[in-house]
């Protein structure tokens, strides 16, 4: 384990010296502001629907141009950005608790019970991600929050997983060993012992989920089986836009564009923590 | 006189595979690793003790018996006269806190991202020894009690020399004010000046504060210094038993005397005093176990497993042969 | 010529100057050796030799060189990680620079290796007879059959039981013990005329410890072969080597006939080790002051300096060279006023 000294050593200097961590950190970041400020960055309503001004390419009025109920691009991009970065981070985060208590559960009951919970977790990983998510869609309805439930579920098995073999591993250290001799009770070991050296990992395989994640509800929405409309949410107007693809290319391309952009950041944001958190052989 | 760890026969063995088929539809035997075999030991209050032995003895495998970590597979295990599987909670925490263990890995057995004070401070605040306030000044007293400086308290484990850790692990083991303090090999792989202070420090601390001192350790010499009793370990059995000065002064076991003539010495030149490898515990031969390379091995030996027995009943000592050396 | 230790005869008139090299020269001379690494000295103009058929102690903690001196010796150590200035000869030939592939023929050929660890050093997807029979066939350039009957016969030379039929085994089927015999059997099967053997029983049991020692110095003066044993066992070195130079913090402190250095030390360090050694008998145990300096607080003279009781201002400002005194090389400013109060009785 490379040495723990303060917080900004161990966070931020690492981190400092990927250039694709802070690349996909910076879009990423973007993103996320242009999330978090929608409503005053907008210049409309999101969802009020205006066939006056239907399919018009962008304008002083709207800067990227209306699609074909009359709704202003722009402004349903900002929204989207707050809801793909919202489901992303809320199905990944969901999926993460289900998995950590899982993991964290199976490593230490051993026996039966990790030997139930582990298959339990085969059967979520034998399915595709997104045939899992339809199938709760259908039972769950549709809506962003079923779509958050839905694509949390099969989070819940690779980080079940990652937990449970690093309490496997964490759980025979000396020091662990150490603190039940020394009679610290079991939940306490769990909680600081245990857990800070689990996180880590954890953390760098959340980041590369979340690109997973808005991918899947993109595609689910765009298929119509994610997020009801007039919702604004990529997926969606990419869809809304496919058909008229070579009369209003905008419909679709902003959305497109967005979704391409963000996937790379987080692309790029994952792949460079991993890198920077990746234990390295001592050669300073 | 208070005993405070009572053992008597005490067995622990670990299956480890099969052996081969007997016939096509044989059954396969399974093998067991006897890590203890019939260990006899009382240790009472104030006592400091040596487990002496070489790879294969059971020292390490006996001190995790003794500190509760793992069961014995047969025979009697007792602290302060209660059996070591019924204790309830209270008598559990009573015995975290009064028997206090230093890993021979001091390193490994401190969390890497707690720094020294927060190390120093768990054991405080478990068993409540002292209110949150004065939290600080204790740590700091626990330290200089090592002989290392306060400032220390904000490092971490990974910032500090080997001597320093090792310390650091004699102070938290000192932290509970445990009656007792078990120290598994807590000098070795030190260079020779800090192993000394580490030494000097054991010894002046469980002098001072009065503590039970049981000590791992395969250098003879370490323990003629730190310990009045020498307990002699050879495949899971204690072969001989006494106090130090005269267990090195007329060893009664062949096996205690080829260890101190093999432990190297600025007088007397170096002479491999045992031939042959140490056997493995796996599949034990019958007879005495040290047969195989015993000097004064006689036909008896192979036969009859002598078990630890005092000679007389005034003697202080004790030894596990058939033919001891100076009967 | 020669002293009755091996080194070469105390200069008369000047303590200051180094001895002259005497015309029959020892196989192996180490002349001012200053080894830099990241910018630290890791030695220190170390200076020392070693005559054929004796073997040398190299005795000090960690942190000391000993190892980095024994690794630089073999060439283990080279630019662009390291910087090498002074003269290490070995059979008069100059190892400081010396190319990589000629360090190859002398290594396994004329200076055998030995190390601590035979479960790390062992390759273990080779059999025994392999990795025993390589440094035959390479550099006697035996064919298959003769370097298997040779190895027999090597393995058979260090005590491993049906040498014959553990040609086949593997290192992982060996104990510690059988593999350290296989090592030492590796490091001689050329005869080498030098053995660097560096803590070669630190990791094995005490009794296994005393068959191996005694089996390496068996071996070693049949072959009147030279050695240099790396030790932190003073004990153990006091009965194994002829001769013994203290190393502290890269610079070697004393150099001398192993009964004398360790029977009455001299130099402030390696009195004050002695001290520290915990015999069967100890009764009460003196350890150093204080502890090493970190590389960026190196005294530029004597670097033993900042522990010493006897240090006067000039220990650390200025290095003192290794003096002839009492049968030794000792590099210790205050060493004659030491010895003065020693023979007056006066502890030093």
């Amino acid at each position: 384990m490379a040495p723990a000294a303060s917080w900004r050593q161990r966070w931020w200097h690492p981190i400092r010296r990927e250039p694709s961590a802070l690349v996909g950190i910076a879009i990423v970041g973007l993103f996320a502001l242009m999330a978090l400020f929608a409503p005053w960055l907008a210049t409309h309503d999101p969802t009020v629907q205006d066939f006056a001004v239907a399919l018009q390419p962008p304008s002083a009025d709207h800067w990227l141009g209306t699609d074909s109920f009359g709704q202003d691009l722009y402004s349903r991009l900002l929204y989207g950005a707050r809801l793909a970065l919202g489901i992303g981070f809320g199905s990944v985060a969901l999926g993460l608790a289900g998995g950590l208590v899982v993991g964290l559960v199976a490593g230490l009951a051993g026996g039966r019970i990790e030997w139930a919970l582990m298959r339990l977790v085969d059967a979520i990983l034998a399915f595709p991600e997104i045939i899992l998510a339809i199938a709760f869609i259908a039972v769950l309805g549709m809506g962003v929050d079923k779509l958050v439930y839905a694509l949390a579920v099969s989070f819940v098995g690779p980080f079940a997983r990652i937990v449970r073999s690093d309490v496997l591993q964490v759980k025979s250290l000396p020091f662990v060993e150490a603190a039940g001799l020394m009679g610290v009770p079991k939940l306490r070991i769990v909680l600081r012992h245990l857990l800070p050296h689990v996180t880590s990992s954890l953390l760098v395989q959340a980041g590369i989920r979340i690109s997973t994640a808005i991918l899947l509800e993109s595609g689910l929405s765009f298929f119509g089986l994610g997020v009801v409309p007039p919702t604004p949410d990529w997926g969606l107007m990419i869809a809304e836009g496919r058909g008229f693809i070579t009369m209003a290319w905008w419909i679709s391309t902003w959305p497109g564009l967005a979704l391409a952009v963000l996937l790379v950041g987080l692309t790029l944001m994952g792949d460079g923590l991993r890198n920077a958190f990746a234990p390295r052989s001592e050669g300073r | 006189m208070s005993l405070l760890f009572e053992m008597h026969d005490v067995e622990k063995s670990y299956a480890v595979g099969h052996g081969p088929r007997t016939g096509l539809f044989g059954r396969r035997a399974p093998r067991r690793l006897k890590a203890l075999d019939g260990v006899r030991l009382d240790i009472a209050a104030g006592d400091s003790v040596a487990l002496v032995g070489e790879s294969g003895s059971g020292k390490s495998t006996l001190v995790r018996l003794m500190l509760g970590l793992e069961p014995p597979s047969d025979g009697r295990l007792r602290y302060r006269q209660a059996e070591f599987g019924t204790f309830d909670a209270a008598g559990r925490q009573r015995f975290a806190r009064e028997v206090a263990f230093i890993y021979q890995n001091a390193r490994g057995s401190m969390n890497p991202r707690l720094r020294v004070r927060d190390i120093l401070i768990e054991p405080l605040r478990l068993y409540k020894i002292c209110p949150p306030t004065e939290e600080t000044a204790r740590v700091a007293a626990l330290l200089q009690r090592v002989g290392l400086s306060a400032a220390l308290a904000d490092r971490f484990p990974a910032e500090l020399s080997g001597g320093q850790v090792r310390r650091v692990a004699v102070a938290r083991a000192l932290a509970g004010e445990p009656t007792t303090l078990v120290a598994d090999e807590s000098v070795a792989g030190l260079d020779v000046s800090v192993q000394a202070q580490l030494l000097n420090l054991l010894r002046d601390l469980c002098r001072d504060m009065g503590l039970t001192l049981i000590f791992i350790t395969h250098d003879l010499g370490v323990a003629s210094y730190l310990c009045q009793r020498v307990a002699v370990m050879y495949l899971g059995r204690i072969v001989e038993e006494g106090p130090t000065a005269e267990v090195m002064a007329r060893p009664l076991h062949p096996y205690t005397r080829a260890l101190m003539q093999a432990f190297p010495s600025f007088e007397r030149p170096l002479k491999a005093s045992l031939a042959g490898e140490i056997p493995s515990p796996i599949d034990l031969p019958q007879g005495c176990r040290f047969a195989s390379r015993c000097p004064e091995v006689r036909a008896a030996c192979r036969l009859e497993d002598p078990v630890l027995t005092r000679r007389t009943d005034a003697d202080m000592r004790t030894v596990a042969c058939l033919f001891p050396l100076h009967a | 010529m020669y002293a009755d230790n091996g080194f070469p005869a105390a200069a008369p008139a000047d303590a200051g100057s180094p001895a002259p090299v005497p015309a029959a020269a020892p196989l192996l001379t180490v002349q001012d050796l200053t080894l830099e690494r990241g910018g630290n000295a890791v030695l220190d103009r170390v200076t020392l030799s070693l005559g054929a058929g004796r073997t040398l102690g190299l005795l000090g903690e960690s942190g000391a060189g000993k190892s980095t001196l024994a690794m630089a010796l073999i060439g283990l150590l080279q630019a662009p990680e390291v910087r090498m200035q002074g003269s290490m000869r070995f059979d008069g030939e100059e190892l400081v620079g010396l190319p990589e592939k000629r360090f190859q023929t002398l290594r396994g050929r004329r200076i055998g290796l030995v190390f601590q660890d035979a479960s790390a050093a062992l390759d273990p997807c080779f059999t025994i007879g392999d990795q025993v029979c390589e440094p035959l066939r390479r550099h006697l350039r035996l064919d298959r059959r003769q370097a298997i009957e040779r190895a027999v016969e090597l393995l058979d030379s260090v005590g491993i039981p049906d040498a014959r039929t553990r040609l086949a085994a593997y290192p992982h089927q060996l104990s510690g013990g059988m593999q350290q015999r296989v090592m030492i059997s590796i490091a001689l099967a050329c005869n080498p005329e030098l053995l660097i053997a560096d803590e070669p029983t630190s990791a094995l049991d005490v009794t296994i410890q005393a068959q191996i020692m005694e089996l390496i110095l068996t071996r070693v003066r049949a072959l009147g072969s030279s050695a240099i044993f790396v030790l932190h066992d003073l004990a153990l070195a006091s009965q194994v080597c002829d001769d013994i130079a203290v190393m502290y913090a890269g610079q070697i402190v004393e150099t001398g006939p192993a009964q004398a250095v360790l029977g009455h030390p001299l130099h402030p360090y390696t009195v004050g080790l002695r001290r520290c050694v915990v015999e069967l008998d100890s009764v009460q145990l003196e350890p150093l002051a204080g502890t090493v300096p970190g590389a960026a607080d190196m005294p530029a003279g004597c670097r033993f300096a900042t522990r010493c009781p006897h240090a006067r201002p000039r220990c650390a400002a200025e290095r003192p060279p290794l003096m002839q005194r009492a049968g030794r090389s000792l590099a210790c400013w205050e060493i004659d006023r030491l010895l003065a109060a020693d023979s007056e009785g006066v502890a030093a």
